[in-house]
């Protein structure tokens, strides 16, 4: 139950990777992953290959990165989720707010 | 006849050479050839004779035979009479049948036809009243099912974003409250340093003391300042303990605030990722459960005016009965004909003595004029018929 990011090797991508469940607990380290960057135009892709629950205030984060994200001019791109997770975020309909690859 | 002609000249012949040989040969044995020759031939001219008178006679016999026979014809005519009669009746009896057999059965199919026709317009009726009722559906007047599970869809993507907002603003609450946390603990440093100053206070306090006692009686007064000053360091002191007994409770409070804003955060989204897949099950049902509707309605409306034509057509095709009433009439006009001559054979039986070909010839012209009245109301008939299958036919 962690998060981790890293910055890409060119620096123009911030990469956040979530374990298998994405839930309250991660709330803290969710927002400590993001916080600091500040960086304009930057690409910010939420890697959640391996995550395999989600519940509602996932989505809530998710959201509150989005803000983060459009305060600094960024792209938000969510990147591989699982079919669960992907109906998740349909029903949310993040779809029409980010990318989802 | 011929043959008796040609052996009587033959003969002369024979008597004329027999005379001159008689007369210029004497030769006796040829006179003798001759004379038998002679008989021979008259021999077989008399059987040639008798064989003619033969047949005359044959011929008398035969005439005499016809003479007789009238009262062969009489019994004959009046087997005939007999034998039509019969006949004529037994057809007659027939034809009625027929006649009763066919407009029973022509009535029974024509109340069921009507009847048929009066229950297809009824469904043709029903049918355009589920038309009707279809096509307000399609247009959203009133409440439709399919408008019913578009509404709840919506309902519950409303009902996701309330959940997803909801958590969003804890989240920010929490940020906020772990702000406040942080907060707390500088005051705590804060404290720290205040207890700090406090114990320097009550030292110096202390010292204060020690040199106003060395002082002596000239210290005394400054002995009790030194000791105000200790009194309110340690006072100092409790009320700094006070101030971290309340922060920790407020502590403990926003711990219980945390797990609160952690439950209104965190809603688990797999029931509502079951209701989004069965609404859209339910979606998609209806949506066949429509299209197959309008097929099937479509399909009645094509199949209902059929069914009218075709009873219509059933109905049009019951006018055989009266084609069929018009033959058997015209049949019964036939036998009525045949029982006019079948009458005059009778009368022809009553009266034995009246001559025969008189009776004859009388037959003979009744059967004509019987012939010609049928032959005309055939012709009529014929041209009547013609015109029924020419004209229009009207429905009964």
């Amino acid at each position: 139950m962690t998060v981790s990011s890293r910055i890409s090797g060119d620096g123009k991508e911030l990469i956040i990777a979530i374990d298998d469940r994405f839930d309250f607990s991660l709330h803290q380290l969710f927002r400590d992953a993001y916080t600091s960057i500040t960086t304009q135009d930057l690409s910010y892709v939420l890697d959640l290959s391996k995550t395999e629950y989600m519940d509602s205030s996932a989505l809530g984060m998710i959201l509150l990165l989005k803000d983060h994200v459009q305060l600094y001019a960024g792209q938000l791109t969510i990147s591989k989720p699982s079919d669960t997770v992907r109906k998740i975020l349909e029903i949310a309909q993040f779809q029409r707010l980010m990318t989802i690859e | 006849m011929r043959n008796l002609k040609k052996g009587l000249y033959a003969s002369c012949l024979l008597c004329l050479l027999s005379l001159a040989s008689y007369l210029v040969i004497a030769d006796k044995a040829f006179f003798i050839l001759l004379l038998s020759i002679l008989f021979i031939l008259l021999l077989s001219l008399a059987a040639q004779v008798h064989k003619i008178i033969l047949q005359e006679s044959m011929a008398e016999i035969g005439q005499g035979m016809s003479v007789v026979d009238d009262e062969l014809i009489h019994s004959v005519i009046f087997e005939l009479q007999q034998f039509i009669n019969q006949e004529i009746n037994i057809v007659e009896q027939e034809l009625e049948r027929t006649k009763k057999v066919v407009s029973d059965a022509v009535i029974g199919i024509s109340d069921s036809f009507k009847h048929l026709q009066s229950l297809s317009e009824e469904q043709q009726y029903m049918i355009k009243i589920l038309i009707s009722h279809s096509g307000n559906a399609e247009e959203g007047k009133g409440v439709s099912l399919a408008n019913f599970v578009t509404d709840s869809n919506k309902t519950l993507d409303d009902f996701v974003g309330v959940i997803i907002n909801t958590s969003k603003q804890s989240l920010e609450t929490m940020t906020y409250t772990d702000e406040m946390v942080s907060q707390f603990e500088r005051i705590f440093k804060l404290l720290a340093q205040v207890e700090g100053l406090a114990s320097q206070t009550n030292l110096l306090a202390l010292n204060a003391a020690i040199e106003a006692a060395r002082a002596g009686e000239a210290g005394r007064g400054f002995a009790v300042v030194a000791n105000e000053v200790r009194s309110l360091s340690v006072g100092s002191t409790a009320l700094n303990e006070d101030i971290r007994t309340e922060i920790n409770k407020a502590k403990g409070i926003i711990a219980n605030l945390r797990s609160s804003v952690e439950i209104m955060a965190s809603a688990d989204m797999t029931s509502t990722l079951e209701a989004k897949e069965q609404m859209s099950v339910m979606m998609s049902h209806v949506e066949k459960v429509n299209i197959q509707t309008a097929n099937s309605v479509e399909e009645l409306a094509v199949i209902a005016p059929k069914i009218t034509q075709a009873v219509s057509l059933g109905v049009r095709s019951l006018q055989f009965e009266d084609l069929t009433r018009q033959s058997l009439e015209s049949l019964q006009m036939n036998i009525s004909s045949i029982h006019e001559i079948s009458d005059v054979l009778a009368t022809f039986n009553k009266d034995t003595n009246i001559d025969v070909h008189e009776q004859l010839l009388m037959l003979k012209s009744t059967c004509q004029n019987v012939y010609q009245a049928t032959r005309k109301a055939d012709e009529s008939r014929s041209v009547l018929q013609l015109n029924m299958e020419e004209g229009e036919v009207d429905l009964f």
